[in-house]
Order: C-alpha cells, then structure tokens, then sequence
C-alpha cells in the first residue's frame, strides 16, 4: 500500500469518514455526493442527501449570499476559499461553517465543497465584533464627554471675567485713597494678583476655544506700538515680585503686525515663567528689538536648567515642571504661548544651561 | 471628481452605438466578462464599478446620495454626459437593472434602449404584489450580510495567483474579483433590499428588454412578468438558464437574447 496508490476502500474511507464535510453540486444546484460527516453533522442520511439540493441545505440567508456574492465569484475566478457559510440541518437549526470551494470547468461543471464546522470561531469572531463596536462606542463618548468638558471651561472663563473685573476697578478706586503704610503695600499685591488671575483665565478661554476649532484667533494691527503693551505686562507682574530685578531693554524700531494683546498674553506667560522658577537672587533679562525683518523677545534667568526630558513636552497643555506647591497652575501658559507665536507665524525657543533658561519669541514683521 | 474616475470607467470595443454594462450588488464590472467580448466587435463598450464596488473611488461615497437608488442612477447620467454619449443601449443586471431604469427615466437622450437581467422593483411582498420575502427575511438577511461583510469582506474576496483551469481569464486573475468597502456594501445591501421603485417603471419610455431567469430566488419569475407589464415598450425573454446570474452562469443564451432586442 503506498499513497499513490490508495485502495478503493480507502479512498471512500478518507471520503466518507474525513474530519470535513464534502459536497458537490450540479451546475443546476443539485447535491450529487456528499460525505458521512456532513450528512451527520446536518442529521441526514448521506444517501438522503444526495437528490436534495444545496437550497434545501443552506438557510434564507446562506442562499441569498450563496447566489449574490459566492457563485458569481466561482464563475469569474473558479474557487472561494473559507468563506462564512451557515449550513441548515434536517431539524432546522443553523449550523454554522466555514467553506472553500473550486469549480471545474467543461460542459457539466460541478463545484466542490469543503466544509468545517466553525461555531466557537463564529463565536469568537462576533465577540470581536462586538468588543470592536464597544471601543468606538467608548471613544465616541469619551470625545463627546471632552468636548462638553471644555465648552464648560470656556463658559466658566468667561464669567469669572466679570467678577475679576469688578474687582479690579474697586482697587483702582482704593489706589486713589488716602492708605495707611500697610494698606498702600498690600494693594500693589492685590494687583498683581489681578493680572495673574486674569492672565490664567485669558489662557484656559483660549485653550478651550482651540480644542473647540476655533483656533487662537488675531486681531491685527501695525501701526500701533508695542513697547507700551509690553512696558505694562512688566508693569503688571512686578508688583507680585517686588525684590526681583528686572533688567529691560526696548528697541522696537519699525512697526510689527501683530495682535498687541496677543503678544502682550504671550509676553506675560514668558516672564510669569521666569518670576517664577528662576533663581529669586538673580535678575531677569528682557529684551525686545526688530532687527532685518522680525521682532525678537527674548527672556532669561537664572537658576536651575530644565531636565532634559521636559525640554520635549515643554509646550504640550497640561505639562507642568517640577513646581513648588504654591505655584500651581493648569500648565497651559506655554503652550497658549507657542499657539499664539505659531499663529503669528513666529517661533518660540528655549536655550537651558547651568548659566541661564532662555525663550526667545521671534516672528515676521509683516 | 471625474466621473469615469470616480466609477473605474473603462472605455473600449469598435462601432457607432454604444452598450453600458452595469454591475449589481455584491460584485464589480467583471462580472459581464463572458458577455462583453461578444459585442465588443460591434459596439463601444462603457465598463463601470458602482462607488463602494471594485476598483471605484471609495471616497466618493455619500451615504446621502447613495441612500436610494437614485444616487446610483444619477451617476450613470454622470458617466454618459462626460463621456457625451447618447442613445446608449444600457444592460443591468439585479439591482442595477433598476437603477438603469432610473437612469433612462432620468436622461431619455442619453439611453435608448434598456436591458434588465433579473430585475425587481421591490424585493419586499406588499398586499397583492409578491417579491418574493418577507420583511422579516429581508431584516434577517440585512443582519446576516452586515456580519459577514465586517468580519469577512477580504475573505469572499481571495487573492488568488493564477488559475491554471481557466487559462481564459488570464493575468488579471492576480487581482481579486468583485472587492467592495464592508460598510459600503451594508448601506447598498439595505439600500437595494428596501428599495420601492415600482411607481418608476410606467415612466420608462425606452424599448425594454426583460431577462428572467426560469429559477431565481432573488427576482422570481413572477417579479420579471410585473416589470413587463408595468414598462410601457417591454419584451421578456425567460431564459432556460437557472440562478440570479445568468450573464456568469449562460453567457451564450443571454448574447443570444440581447443580440436579438438591439
């Protein structure tokens, strides 16, 4: 006995008894064999089976596929290969199978099926479906719940503006009273304090218009100057930081198309950056000039290098360095700064070494 | 885009009028390659993939435009107004034996004669009309495509490297047939399956030619003789050949069939 060949018996042994079902079908749709394993698993009579037709073995559904997408496919391409067909039982439950299947060519072409019982891969296959449904049902509504979550930013910013506003028209007034020594020391503070509180809620409203599609927006204008809108960003901060030297120098020559405000916001995160994490017994240094087509702020200080590694995520929202506690904040202020230099079509960046942390901001004139 | 980008259009064949094959569901234009190489001698043969369908721009798809058969009608006229064809004999098979219709309906110059192999104006029975399923297999059968189309949309279309049996069908067999995008081709499912277009068919003014399977269980016989009796200018022919797809299944009777009506 060798493989080549096999003895009769063995041949229809191998037929009848393989671990697949096998069909063939007349090109009229006729069953003309099939073997014991199929008609087993369907719960015929392997004789009984061939008469019927594959109508009578496929569900509603199997048929409808079978004569829109699989019998096209074997007429154009002669074979399909394990392709998801349900088969039906005598008893009229769905059985579901994978199946391959060739067609012969000639005049009386029959096409050939293999066939496997495939119910836990099925199963599998649906729970895949299903989990692959659920994880974008779950981003959906994690984006939505985002979205909502930064619309209540964005109104919430934008009423805490009036109180703040209010309150720094009544230390306006009081500025203008006669105040005991305490009281006039205590009130540039509160001032101070002010500009802060208004600069936090000026960037969190910014960042919850960009995540929204609004985009930093610009209102720009080059015949105004810039040196007094940075001359009062300098003018606002200090007051918080009486003992610290601020070393200016302004050589704004020509005029810059800008948002003023715009700048002024990103002035003020850049040196509220530097107030606070640089070194409290050494100066700042800004300076601000237009020189060969664009203007160039630059800002330094002292003290301790930024690590490495936060040089990366410096401008992400969110990101915060090490801070000391009680100069928490969302950790926006860079990264509303670099969305304004980038919509100004400008740049910000940062030199750190053991000498000085440097930003500088630099942006076409026009 | 294009329209003859956008739909795969493919221009060839020699003569004075002009034959447009369009596909159904669940395949692509190859599926007239036993029938077009019989008219290509004698006519100008437009070959077109549906958007979703084949090698089709996918991008294009609007599940807007392409939420009735209108949309897929409209961009017949689309194709034959770039290509500024006109009194075109256009052949639909299934589901765009309708959509041909509506197209003729749509641009009466363009289209001059209409073949529908296997046609149904309405899948669903409805009172005395019979389609031939019931609203609940036709929900049934919607779900059953729906599954195998995301699990299994690359599996009803192997790969295959060459077919020594069928050395007719040459290199273009490195290709797979009849691709579709999965959440295309469950839109159209439903699209066709639901579709009504019964009130469509008096307002086809173009000489008609209805090819009915003698056994078809999408579009039974009985649907074939209601398209004939609601076209105004229609022959029928019922075909000796059995199944949905006789253009694959009996090339030969249906080119005898067609050659006869143009």
């Amino acid at each position: 006995m060798t493989a080549l060949n096999p003895r009769r018996d063995q041949l229809e042994d191998f037929f009848d008894n393989a671990p697949c079902g096998y069909l063939s079908i007349a090109s009229t749709g006729e069953i003309v064999l099939a073997n014991r394993t199929l008609a087993t698993w369907l719960g015929h009579d392997a004789a009984a089976l061939s008469g019927k037709r594959l109508y009578d073995v496929l569900p509603f559904t199997g048929r409808v596929y079978w004569e829109t997408h699989l019998r096209p496919l074997l007429k154009i391409q002669g074979n399909i290969d394990g392709v998801a067909l349900d088969f039906l039982s005598a008893a009229g439950e769905t059985i579901p199978c994978f199946a391959s299947a060739v067609e012969s060519a000639g005049d009386a072409p029959t096409v050939k099926l293999a066939i496997f019982k495939a119910a836990e891969r099925r199963q599998f296959e649906q729970s895949l479906l299903k989990a692959r449904a659920a994880a974008q049902e779950n981003l959906r509504s994690e984006r939505a719940t985002a979205e909502l979550r930064e619309q209540f930013i964005a109104v919430l910013g934008h009423d805490l503006r009036n109180p703040l506003a209010g309150f720094a028209g009544g230390v306006r007034l009081l500025a203008r009273e006669n105040l005991s020594e305490k009281g006039a020391k205590i009130l540039p503070l509160l001032m101070g304090s002010i500009a802060r509180m208004s600069e936090l809620i000026d960037n969190v409203m910014d960042f919850a218009k960009a995540r929204l599609g609004d985009g930093i927006t610009l209102d720009r204008n080059a015949a105004e100057p810039l040196t007094p809108a940075l001359q009062q960003v300098v003018d606002e901060l200090t007051p918080t930081y009486p003992d610290r030297r601020i070393e200016l120098q302004f050589a704004i020559a020509e005029p810059v198309d800008c948002d003023r405000a715009r700048i002024a916001q990103l002035v003020s995160n850049l040196l509220g950056n530097a107030l606070a994490h640089g070194a409290a017994d050494q100066p700042i240094r800004m300076r601000a000039q237009t020189a060969e087509g664009f203007l160039q702020v630059s800002i330094a200080n002292g003290g301790d290098p930024i690590p490495p590694e936060a040089m990366a995520k410096l401008f992400q929202p969110y990101f915060r360095g090490e801070v000391r506690a009680n100069l928490q904040g969302l950790g926006l202020g860079l990264h509303i700064a670099s969305e304004i230099a980038k919509a100004h079509g400008g740049t910000i960046v940062v030199d750190s070494s053991e000498l000085e942390t440097q930003f500088t901001f630099r942006m076409p004139l026009g | 885009m294009s329209p003859a980008l956008r739909n795969n259009v493919r221009v060839f064949g020699s003569g004075e009028r002009v034959m447009m094959f369009a596909h159904g569901y669940g395949c692509d234009q190859t599926m007239w390659r036993y029938v077009v190489p019989h008219f290509q001698d004698r006519f100008r043969i437009v070959l077109f993939d549906h958007v979703g369908a084949g090698a089709s721009h996918i991008f294009a798809y609007s599940p807007t435009k392409y939420g009735t058969l209108d949309g897929y009608a409209q961009d017949l006229v689309e194709i034959a107004e770039e290509l500024d064809l006109s009194d075109v004999i256009l052949v639909g098979h299934s589901v765009s034996a309708m959509i041909g219709a509506l197209a003729c309906v749509k641009a009466p110059t363009r289209f001059g004669k209409l073949v529908m192999v296997g046609p149904s104006p309405r899948y669903i029975d409805d009172d005395a009309y019979r389609g031939g399923f019931s609203e609940t297999q036709i929900a049934e059968l919607l779900d059953f495509l729906s599954i195998n189309y995301q699990g299994w949309a690359v599996a009803t279309a192997p790969v295959i490297m060459g077919n020594p049996d069928r050395p007719e069908l040459g290199i273009e067999l490195t290709d797979s047939f009849c691709r579709a995008d999965p959440d295309i081709a469950k839109d159209f499912a439903r699209v066709t399956f639901m579709s009504d277009n019964r009130e469509d068919l008096p307002r086809v003014a173009v000489p008609t030619l209805v090819l009915q399977s003698s056994e078809d269980i999408i579009a039974p016989i009985e649907v074939g003789e209601y398209v004939r009796d609601h076209i105004p200018n229609s022959q029928f022919v019922l075909l000796e050949a059995t199944g949905h797809c006789p253009n694959l299944s009996a090339p030969d009777e249906v080119v005898r069939a067609i050659r006869a009506f143009v």
